[in-house]
C-alpha cells in the first residue's frame, strides 16, 4: 500500500487528516507531521524516520507552501533524484483522492492526478 | 543600503522570509551565505526554488557573500541577507560586511541549547558571537516577524544566560 505523510504549519495536517477520517472512515499509512518549534535537522529526522516506516509500494509527501521550510526539508531528507512524490498544495480533495485511488493506481500517475483533483478543488464558486 | 535585513534562521529561506519580512522591505535579493549550501548544486536548487520570481536569490560561501556586498554594482540594490547560526553571521561582520543591526529571527531547539527567550534557543558559542557582535557596535534585535515581539539584546542578559548554562 502506497503510504503518505502530511507536512505542514500549525495543525493544518492534523485537522486535515481528522476531516478526512470523518468522511472516509480510519485510515492507515497516513502519518501527520508540524514543523512547529522544530530546526530543520530535527524535522528532517523525524521524516526520515517515516521513511523508513514506509513500505516498499511508494511514498507520497504533501506539504502545504511550496516555498516553506516544509517543502525544503522534504527535499533535503528525501534526497537528489529520490522516488518520494512531493507535492505541495495540499488540501482535502488532494487527500481524499490519495485515500480513495491510492490501491488501484499506479504510483507513477498518481502524483499527477492528485495535482490535477486538488486544482480542480479551487475555484470561485459565488460572487461575481 | 546594500544590506536591508541582516537575519540569522536556521530555517533559512522560508516563508517568514520570503513573505513577511520580503512584502515589509521589498528585497531585490535575498544573499544566503552558507559554506555547505554552496558547494551543494543540488541543496542551491532546493533552497533557490523557495524564492518567489521577483526576488533575485544568490547563494554563496560565507567568504563569497562578503566578496559580493563589496562589489560596487550591487550596493544600490536591497539585499536581505540570511546565515543559519549567529556565529556564521559574526563571521561576516569579522571579515568586513557592511552590517548594522542584527535580527535573530529562527533560533530553534536543538542539541546543547537552552532557551533564552520564548522560541528563542542558545548554545555557548551563540553566547559568545553574540557578545562579540554587541563589542563591534551591532545591535542585536530577537523578531522573528515584521510587527512581532521584539527584544533588544543586551550584555546583561547574555551574561544571565551564559551562568545559567
Amino acid at each position: 500500500m502506497i503510504s503518505a505523510l502530511v507536512i505542514t504549519h500549525g495543525d493544518i495536517g492534523q485537522e486535515l487528516v481528522k476531516v478526512v477520517e470523518m468522511i472516509l472512515g480510519p485510515t492507515e499509512g497516513l502519518e501527520v507531521l508540524s514543523n512547529h518549534g522544530k530546526s530543520v535537522p530535527d524535522l528532517q529526522a523525524d521524516i526520515l524516520g517515516w521513511l523508513e516506516r514506509s513500505g516498499p509500494d511508494g511514498a507520497v509527501i504533501m506539504i502545504d507552501d511550496c516555498g516553506g521550510s516544509c517543502a525544503t526539508t522534504a527535499q533535503l531528507a528525501c534526497g537528489d533524484g529520490s522516488p518520494v512524490a512531493i507535492l505541495s498544495g495540499v488540501n482535502l480533495a488532494m487527500l481524499l483522492g490519495f485515500v480513495t485511488w491510492r490501491e488501484a493506481t499506479p504510483f507513477e500517475e498518481l502524483g499527477r492526478k492528485l495535482v490535477q483533483k486538488s486544482r480542480e478543488a479551487i475555484i470561485q464558486i459565488g460572487g461575481h | 543600503m546594500p544590506v536591508v535585513l541582516a537575519r540569522v534562521d536556521d530555517r533559512l529561506i522560508h516563508g517568514q522570509v520570503t513573505v513577511g519580512w520580503s512584502q515589509q522591505l521589498n528585497p531585490d535579493r535575498i544573499l544566503l551565505a552558507n559554506n555547505a549550501i554552496a558547494g551543494d548544486p543540488w541543496q542551491c536548487r532546493v533552497y533557490g526554488s523557495s524564492v518567489p520570481p521577483h526576488i533575485q536569490v544568490t547563494i554563496l560561501s560565507l567568504s563569497g557573500a562578503v566578496l559580493h556586498l563589496s562589489q560596487s554594482e550591487y550596493l544600490t540594490e536591497k539585499t536581505l541577507l540570511l546565515t543559519a547560526t549567529v556565529p556564521e553571521m559574526m563571521e561576516l561582520a569579522r571579515m568586513g560586511a557592511p552590517l548594522s543591526d542584527i535580527n535573530l529571527g529562527g533560533l530553534h531547539f536543538g542539541p546543547g541549547k537552552q532557551e533564552m527567550l520564548s522560541q528563542f534557543y542558545v548554545d555557548q558559542a551563540d553566547l559568545s558571537a553574540c557578545a562579540r557582535l554587541l563589542t563591534a557596535g551591532h545591535k542585536l534585535i530577537a523578531q522573528m516577524v515584521p510587527g512581532g515581539h521584539k527584544t533588544v539584546i543586551n550584555q546583561a542578559q547574555l551574561s544571565e544566560m551564559e551562568d545559567r548554562m
